[in-house]
């Protein structure tokens, strides 16, 4: 058996496969990142670790850090949550659900280039429907809910919607405006993704037996929330793990809402990698600062995996 | 204390009516078995008195208290599941100290690091542990309290679901199939040890089985039901020596009891076969049914009028016993008989035999398949 070289033929159009799609352009980019490299010249000099020190120092990519950061960690907590809660809820009716999955769904199966542009219509800040849906609402039940006059300490005087409603109905600019346009792009990543965790966590919660929530009850676990802690939140610990590493690795991704929405724009608030590295080394043909942010790119999502994969696949699996 | 009652229990799902009008008085302190085929709706009964299911009609009370309203975690009983139903995320310790954190512990006690703030927690913990070792040692399963049920053998996990019912001291406890998914052996095996915690415990026991060995061994009531219907609620003696209906005696006892077709004449006098039975039937000129059990055929040299003749069809042999399928004579029956061994063992597939009846032993049931009595006289 260990003669045999069977073996290899079977496994060598994979490898091969793997080692020219993958592995090669990936040592490829490694390799031109620490050169000036730009696709089209003839040479090219070794220029060490410049881009990357331009890439941690220059406004521009610390900004596209921390776009990138602030996407990811609001987008993933918030699209896992929901897509539990929603799964829960459409998980303990007794009909409706499929109707609730598919609203819930559809985003995710519809593309996201037309759903982009969808939004840019809908929140276009004087011709957009949640504009003039809120310029209607002044004074109105709209503006005491939205406007958190329901709260204690909001003077209903000086919230922002009343504010908005007083200036000359000066409601944000949501996608041209530096403090809201990357919450609003957030808001499309979170409306886009919890519909895939929902059906993840339905396909999990299906798969619970029965028998330990009849077993929780006759322990004494009365209310949702002890059995919920003692067995939904557990059992469900596989499916949350697998859920929260796809989400991130594709908010990572995020592109298409970026591209057509707001091009990174304003002023690089919402410039996140992906579409940073579209734009230097496919736009500008700046290819080896490219190649540099793709590498740590890569990084972040290797680094990802292995904590998914040798830190918390321990603590999950039973 | 630990008394439940069943009064008038319905039980229908949708329009399937699956528990008909059951009355069951379980004693304090009795090992009560409900046993019947699957899909009797035995499973369903003990998830009424459980609180897991609700009944169409009827009252469940438990020690005189009718708890029809009240939900199941407030009846204080603790069930063993089928599956054991173990927290497969917690070790075996903190499996046996769930039903104890959850009930003792107050919802402040229960939160992470600020519930140890709690003064009265640490009194409360220790006695947790206690009852918990104590437990672990009358089930013999202290050495493995730091692992997960993943890691135990079936009969771990079994000991382990009891040791969770145990801990508590439960007003009663309900177990549904909790030997079926063991191995032939170590079921023979927990049936004495169930039987000795039983003893020990001296707390009442409802356990579901389709299994009619286990509820002869360990019960000490037995309630039979098929289809919906409690047909027989008695000692295992007497269901298996006395049964009421056709039915009781096929479900119970195996192999299965011997069932000949036969009537009886104006004056009583039953005959079937070839054979007349010495005692008189108490309903006169009808068609009957005569049960016998296989132990209560012999294989004879004998050949006489209270003997019929047959061929063997295929020797079981189970080594303290052999049983022999026999096609009788006449073509319409085929019966079991048993032999022993050391008297039987030259007979082979394909002879043919005599075989006589214990006497006093039959048992009569009429169309309905209701018992008919022997007259006295």
């Amino acid at each position: 058996m260990h003669n045999s070289k069977a073996h290899i033929w079977f496994i060598a159009p994979a490898i091969i496969l793997m080692i020219i799609i993958l592995i090669f352009p990936l040592f490829l980019a490694g390799g031109i990142s620490f050169t000036d490299y730009n696709l089209g010249n003839k040479t090219f000099e070794w220029v060490g670790l410049e881009n990357y020190d331009k890439m941690f120092n220059r406004k521009t990519y610390v900004k596209m850090i921390w776009a990138t950061a602030t996407y990811v960690i609001v987008v993933v907590p918030i699209s896992v949550v929901l897509g539990l809660c929603a799964a829960m809820l459409i998980n303990s009716l007794r009909f409706g659900a499929d109707i609730y999955k598919t609203i819930f769904f559809l985003p995710v199966m519809a593309t996201l280039l037309a759903m982009a542009i969808a939004w840019e219509f809908t929140l276009h800040p004087t011709l957009g429907i949640v504009n003039s849906f809120l310029a209607n609402g002044c004074g109105g039940v709209r503006e005491f809910i939205l406007g958190f006059h329901w709260l204690p300490w909001v003077d209903s005087q000086e919230s922002w919607y009343a504010a908005a409603c007083a200036n000359n109905m000066d409601f944000p600019y949501w996608l041209k405006q530096k403090n809201t346009a990357i919450w609003t792009v957030c808001f499309i990543g979170i409306w886009q993704a919890f519909g895939f965790n929902m059906v993840l966590y339905l396909a999990g919660l299906t798969s619970i037996p029965r028998e330990l929530y009849q077993a929780a009850e006759m322990d004494g676990a009365k209310s949702t929330w002890e059995q919920f802690k003692l067995v939904t939140w557990p059992m469900l610990g596989p499916t949350t793990l697998f859920v929260v590493t796809i989400t991130t690795i594709r908010t990572f991704q995020v592109f298409d809402t970026i591209e057509i929405l707001t091009k990174g724009g304003p002023s690089k608030t919402t410039y996140v990698m992906m579409y940073a590295i579209f734009e230097k080394a496919i736009q500008q043909n700046l290819t080896s600062i490219g190649a540099a942010i793709t590498v740590v790119f890569i990084g972040f999502i290797l680094v990802l995996t292995f904590f998914q994969r040798y830190v918390i696949e321990k603590r999950v699996h039973y | 204390m630990g008394t439940i009652s069943l009064k008038n229990i319905s039980k229908s799902f949708g329009s399937t009516q699956v528990l008909n009008n059951l009355n069951v008085d379980i004693n304090d302190g009795e090992f009560l078995t409900l046993v019947g085929p699957s899909g009797c709706g035995k499973s369903t009964l003990l998830r009424i008195i459980a609180g897991l299911e609700q009944q169409t009609s009827g009252d469940v009370l438990i020690d005189n208290k009718n708890v029809n309203r009240v939900r199941a975690s407030e009846r204080d009983l603790a069930m063993v599941f089928q599956s054991y139903a173990l927290y497969p995320h917690l070790t075996v310790r903190r499996n046996l100290e769930t039903p104890l954190r959850l009930r003792d512990y107050n919802a402040f006690e229960r939160l992470p690091l600020i519930g140890n703030f709690s003064p009265s927690k640490k009194e409360k913990t220790e006695s947790i542990n206690q009852l918990v070792n104590k437990t672990s040692e009358t089930l013999k399963i202290s050495e493995l309290l730091d692992r997960k049920p993943g890691q135990l053998s079936g009969g771990q996990r079994q000991r382990v679901a009891l040791g969770r019912a145990m801990v508590r001291e439960p007003v009663a406890f309900l177990m549904d199939e909790p030997l079926s998914n063991l191995d032939a052996a170590l079921r023979v095996h927990m049936r004495s040890e169930l039987s000795e915690l039983h003893n020990s415990l001296k707390t009442t026991f409802v356990y579901v089985t389709h299994d009619q060995a286990e509820a002869l061994t360990m019960s000490s009531r037995m309630a039979v039901m098929i289809d919906g219907n409690l047909l027989q609620l008695d000692t295992p003696e007497e269901v298996y020596d006395n049964p009421s209906s056709l039915s009781v005696a096929q479900f119970v006892g195996s192999p299965k009891i011997n069932i000949f077709k036969g009537t009886s004449d104006s004056g009583g006098t039953v005959g079937f076969l070839n054979v007349n039975l010495k005692r008189k039937s108490s309903e006169s000129n009808t068609d009957l049914h005569i049960g016998i059990r296989p132990e209560h055929l012999e294989i004879t040299n004998e050949s006489n009028e209270n003997t019929f003749s047959g061929t063997v069809a295929y020797r079981e042999n189970l080594g303290s016993d052999i049983f022999f399928h026999v096609n009788i004579e006449d073509g319409s029956n085929k019966i079991i008989v048993r032999g022993l061994p050391q008297f039987t063992h030259q007979i082979s597939n394909g002879s043919s035999v005599n075989i006589k009846r214990v006497s006093d032993k039959a048992l009569l049931f009429n169309q309905a398949g209701m018992r008919v009595q022997f007259t006295n006289a």
